[in-house]
């Protein structure tokens, strides 16, 4: 009932852990999916071992919604080979991250993943904190870079797309154009906060990415948007915390989704999701998730009035 | 750190930690080591880095950041029937004190064993003297022997355990805090003894809450920050890394020292 087909990739649940959360280690990952994730995505993973940024690096700025500058912190792809190893010991569907300076590092890191077992890639173009964001920006380079790794990859590519543009939907035609396999749509937004006493932002970095409940209504709105233009899949990403928000994503068009920040509240968040979900397709008489993907879409909406 | 506002307060328990912001510099995890009925938190500061040598520079109405408190907590005997060892080194003495105040608070009697590398590093010294002797007798030791039994904590109790009867150490429970080669001999002991055991790890993490992953244990992907910092022995026992290593900011897995 909750299956799906992501391009390919079978997963027993559509919840999928998104980019940057508990995604160090196999054993946290492995946990996620024992709690009921179809698949994990790891941490963006560099060319070389990198520190990040000095903490305050996450904070919680209203119950449940956070801020973060990790700044790519990860121990480089080197290093994380033998984390992708001992997952894919684990049979566990893995999407790895990837993020770079130049296409031809994004490239490198992603064939190493590709040889090492990884069952897809998802590239970070759109870090709202990082140097990196320029890429996901601007549609040619989005393009320019999803057709150069399409063209040596064999395993499915997602493009992480930034919201912090103008027209999300150029950017995700770029990507779709250059041959992606799938967009995940959203990233974090960017996003300051200031602390009254010391009249200083929080955060080491100063901005941050804004995730948790407070983005959810706004990456539902992309997702809708995106499905108007996109014919590849669209996986949800963006204050998931409860199962109708996952319901949301998909009658908003979404082939998939991602969860993070809520991941706070303990990973048996997962289970609990899931469960529900499959309450409300049986409630509903839908045989599967897929049958209820997109159906927001039917509705006419209120047109515009005239002024006059 | 005084409470200045009432609403929301949570009381914390001992074993719990604190992310402390310290402007400008860093924010670190800290343990709680005490806290009073009208809302103040108090945390112990050795100056070991540059946030905590930035701590130790503050003066009074300066601001910090404070998130929590954060993770598990001591599981507390309720009654006197068990013999209870608070095992220390070091600033791991900090959630210690804390624990060893609860427990007089609920007239539980206990024993302290705190060791440090000299009689200078000894913490708490006159607070135990005057807060908790009621309760509970302290055993110290230097590495050096300049005050107390020269050797370290584990020794000690491994002293204390070997002149104990058979028939005694099921009733023993170990609470402990400090160096992790230190907490790692004494879970070996008490395994080998029988003994109930708690011990407070200690990890490198960015959030606090479970979302970063730097202070995952492998293999059960279980995290400092939530599901610890406390573990009993029948969890230890299956942590691979407990003892051995830890991540570094990166998140590469580095030994322990």
């Amino acid at each position: 009932m909750l299956e799906v087909n992501l391009s390919g990739l079978k997963l027993k649940s559509p919840i999928i852990l998104a980019s940057g959360i508990l995604g160090v280690s196999f054993s946290s990952m492995k946990r996620v999916i024992d709690a009921g994730a179809g698949a994990v995505t790891t941490k963006s993973i560099g060319p070389k071992p990198r520190k990040g940024y000095k903490n305050p690096s996450i904070i919680e700025i209203s119950p449940g919604t956070f801020m973060n500058s990790i700044g790519l912190g990860n121990p480089g792809i080197s290093e994380f080979i033998s984390e992708i190893k001992e997952i894919k010991k684990h049979n566990i569907p893995l999407i790895v991250s990837v993020f770079g300076d130049t296409n031809e590092v994004y490239l490198d890191i992603a064939i190493k993943a590709e040889n090492t077992g990884a069952d897809a890639i998802e590239i970070n173009i759109s870090c709202p904190h990082a140097e990196v964001s320029s890429i996901g920006t601007d549609k040619d380079l989005t393009y320019e870079i999803v057709k150069f790794l399409k063209a040596k990859l064999s395993i499915p590519l997602f493009v992480k797309l930034n919201p912090n543009v103008t027209d999300i939907g150029e950017i995700a035609l770029a990507a779709q154009k250059g041959g992606a396999n799938g967009v995940v749509a959203i990233n974090t937004f960017s996003a300051l906060k200031i602390d009254v006493n010391t009249k200083r932002p929080i955060l080491s970095h100063g901005s941050g990415g804004l995730s948790g409940k407070a983005i959810h209504p706004i990456a539902v709105k992309k997702v809708f948007d995106l499905y108007k233009v996109l014919k590849i899949p669209i996986i949800g990403c963006g204050g998931i915390d409860s199962w109708q928000d996952v319901i949301e994503f998909f009658l908003a068009g979404a082939s998939a989704v991602q969860i993070g920040t809520a991941l706070y509240k303990g990973t048996e968040i997962i289970k609990e999701i899931n469960d529900e979900i499959t309450q409300y397709l049986k409630n509903n008489e839908y045989t599967s998730i897929n049958d209820i993907k997109g159906l927001a879409h039917q509705f006419k909406t209120q047109e515009v009035p005239d002024f006059n | 750190m005084k409470n200045s506002k009432n609403e929301n307060y949570i009381t914390p328990k001992p074993g719990q930690f604190v992310m402390i912001w310290v402007p400008g510099i860093d924010e670190i995890p800290m343990s709680i080591s005490g806290c009073d009925n009208n809302g103040n938190w108090a945390i112990t500061v050795k100056n070991v880095g540059e946030c905590t040598n930035a701590m130790c520079k503050l003066n009074i109405g300066d601001y910090i950041g404070v998130r929590g408190p954060l993770g598990n907590h001591f599981k507390l005997p309720t009654n006197n029937s068990k013999k209870i060892f608070i095992i220390g080194g070091g600033i791991g003495m900090a959630p210690l004190k804390f624990l060893s105040t609860k427990l007089t608070e609920m007239k539980i009697k206990h024993t302290l064993v705190e060791g440090a590398k000299d009689k200078n590093d000894l913490m708490f010294m006159e607070y135990f003297q005057i807060s908790t002797s009621d309760y509970s007798e302290v055993d110290y030791c230097t590495d050096n022997g300049s005050h107390g039994t020269k050797g370290v904590a584990s020794y000690v109790f491994k002293e204390i355990v070997e002149k104990l009867t058979e028939k005694n150490l099921p009733n023993l429970i170990v609470y402990s805090c400090g160096p992790e080669i230190m907490l790692y001999k004494l879970f070996q002991i008490c395994q080998e003894y029988n003994i109930e055991y708690y011990a407070s790890l200690e990890r490198i993490m960015r959030c606090g809450c479970g979302l970063c992953g730097l202070c995952t244990l492998d293999p059960l992907g279980l995290l400092v920050c939530k599901d610890g910092p406390i573990f009993n022995s029948k969890t230890l026992k299956k942590i691979q890394d407990f003892g051995k290593y830890q991540r570094d900011f990166t998140g590469k897995k580095i030994g322990i020292e």
